[in-house]
């Protein structure tokens, strides 16, 4: 029997289900080896029964997390894809401010009808079996891991950082250019997409497992970056992990 | 070995000529930097230059190359790929010549590396020698700020016109065919010497230890403090062994096509600078700590490829020092630190 995907949005601007349905060719692909049984942007029929539950957008309300846990018992795998859902993204920007502070600045005066709570990422409420990282997520990733669980195969996801990708495509480091970059400490498979096309790396697809921060740190120092600079700078996408406190 | 000249009106029409029968590629300039790319045309071409971001050894290894394609079915089909249109690497600094010839060595040991063999086979090498060295170079020290072989041509300018010695029977041919050269006089060979000498002078790094002296410089401080001093700073980011023109570790995978029907293999550059470089099915991880993993690469470079191919895997090159955001990965500085400590 062919798998039954599901795809749930959280917190996020639902970018990466539209990264899905930005496939061509691969879209019709997994269709033809998989039911999908429930897209809200694609579809309007839902199902409660499926065995893949792809996740986009960070858990930012308690009913977030009833919802996750919910979704989490029903799916036999579930993956997060997207910055906001593997590693809370840019919705962490929040979690510097009060509670209070931040409904009120979004929601004035009716402030008071909404709830929020410090945004998370995906396993930091329930288990996640597979990432698909990056802002959008990196559409060949989520090719990876969808031929991963139609094989039965571990997905080969790098662990090493963005510089490794930046060489391999002959580009001169950011760094040298008198920009900074946090790439020497995230984690590469974007193939190095906005150092190659004149950008600098935000650290969209997160922190390789390893990362020697303290060393990232020192050399954004060197690089006449002040702390309250460095520290704005993992805090971009990176405001969950230990690095941005 | 035979010695011509060109003139340097001659050259635009000499690389045309080739360019009319062979891919190309040459070094071109970008942002202040160089780098090899393939050329439409002589006006493309930088010959005088300090050293590309990326060695050539790109064109015979590349970062991403599949292997093998197969079907999937009733019977497996397997098929080897290999991609190897001839071409010619014009402007190869000597450095990067003698790296090519450690590459040759290590892909033509004992189980020959037929992808690898077969480029090399169709790849001419043009040389040309370094006039004005990367302040991060240190040529002279390893013994490679000039080279009598590893090129079909080699080029060396002195003033009007380039001197150019042959190499190999392939070289002679294209240069009959395509250029109009004389043949080199004393005077020319003595300009060439003078314009070599003069380049020697312009290095500004130097290791303080003979090049012999380094296996076992390296082998009396396996335990130095100095692996985990640097370690410290290490990001694992692998940009010093990426830029290297000796390193030539790649890591082998298969991929599938989505529809299941196939797949191929392919293989990528890998660097032992990186976490998972040393790990195993079981998860075991043989270098886990950085320290360890940066003293491999050292090692490497000075004392293992010495014991197994006769060559040091280093050739001064200088671009891992300039590619190391923590400013540990210099040859220079570690060998002279070691060598100032003993
Ligand atoms: S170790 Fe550094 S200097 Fe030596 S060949 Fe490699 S990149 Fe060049
Ligand atoms: S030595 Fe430098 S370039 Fe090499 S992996 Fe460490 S930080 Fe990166």
């Amino acid at each position: 029997m062919k798998p039954r995907l599901a795809f749930f949005d959280f917190t996020g601007c639902e970018g990466c289900q539209l990264e899905v349905l930005n496939f061509e060719q691969e879209l019709l692909d997994i269709i033809s080896a998989a039911d999908i049984v429930n897209f809200r942007e694609a579809m309007t029929e839902r199902s409660d029964d499926y065995d893949i539950a792809f996740i986009d957008g960070a858990i930012t309300t308690e009913r977030d997390v009833a919802r996750i846990k919910e979704i989490r018992e029903r799916a036999k795998i579930l993956v997060a894809i997207g910055a906001c859902a593997c590693i809370g993204g840019i919705n962490c920007l929040k979690n510097f401010y009060p509670m209070e502070e931040v409904l009120r600045i979004v929601y004035g005066e009716s402030a008071h009808y909404y709830d929020t709570i410090p945004a998370r990422p995906v396993d930091a409420v329930v288990p996640v079996d597979y990432y698909v990282q990056g802002c959008p997520m990196t559409q060949s990733e989520f090719v990876k891991v969808v031929k991963a669980l139609l094989t039965g195969k571990k997905p080969e996801i790098p662990n090493y950082p963005v510089c490794v990708e930046c060489k391999m495509a002959g580009n001169i480091c950011v760094f040298e250019k008198g920009e900074t970059c946090v790439g020497p400490v995230t984690r590469a498979g974007c193939n190095a997409l906005c150092v190659t096309n004149g950008r600098t790396c935000w650290g969209c697809r997160g922190l390789v497992d390893d990362p020697n921060t303290d060393s990232e740190k020192e050399i954004l120092a060197k690089y006449n970056l002040t702390p309250e600079e460095i520290i704005a700078k993992f805090r971009m996408f990176l405001g969950y992990s230990e690095v941005a406190k | 070995m035979k010695y011509e000249v060109i003139t340097k009106e001659d050259l635009p029409p000499f690389v045309n000529g080739l360019l009319s029968e062979i891919e190309v590629v040459g070094v071109k300039r970008k942002d202040g930097k160089f780098y090899f790319d393939r050329i439409e045309s002589y006006d493309e071409l930088c010959l005088d230059y300090d050293v590309t971001l990326i060695p050539p050894k790109k064109y015979l290894l590349p970062p991403n190359e599949t292997l093998l394609k197969f079907s999937l079915g009733e019977a497996i089909q397997v098929e080897p790929f290999i991609d190897a249109a001839p071409r010619i690497i014009l402007g190869v600094h000597p450095y990067d010549i003698k790296a090519i010839e450690l590459m040759d060595a290590v892909f033509s040991d004992s189980n020959p590396d037929a992808n690898y063999m077969e480029r090399r086979r169709n790849t001419v090498i043009v040389g040309v020698d370094c006039r004005n060295p990367s302040p991060n170079a240190f040529c002279p020290s390893m013994g490679t700020a000039t080279t009598e072989t590893g090129f079909d041509l080699m080029l060396t300018d002195i003033g009007e016109q380039y001197v150019v010695a042959i190499g190999s029977e392939k070289g002679e041919e294209l240069l009959k065919k395509h250029a109009r050269t004389r043949q080199a006089t004393e005077a020319d060979l003595a300009q060439r010497k003078a314009v070599r000498e003069e380049a020697l002078a312009k290095y500004k790094l130097s290791i303080k230890a003979a090049v012999e002296e380094i296996p076992e410089l390296l082998e009396r401080n396996y335990d130095h403090p100095l692996w985990e001093e640097l370690a410290a700073k290490c990001l694992s980011c692998g940009s010093c062994t990426m830029v290297c023109p000796t390193c030539v570790c790649f890591d082998v995978q298969d991929d599938v096509e989505l529809n299941l029907t196939g797949g191929w293999r392919f293989r990528q550059w890998d660097s032992c600078m990186l976490q998972g470089f040393a790990k195993v099915a079981t998860g075991e991880n043989f270098r886990e700590d950085r320290t360890s993993r940066l003293r491999h690469r050292y090692f490497r470079k000075g004392n293992y490829m010495l014991k197994r191919y006769g060559k040091l895997g280093c050739v001064g090159c200088g671009r891992c020092i300039g590619a190391c955001l923590a400013e540990i990965a210099s040859p220079v500085e570690a060998y002279n630190r070691l060598k100032e400590g003993s």
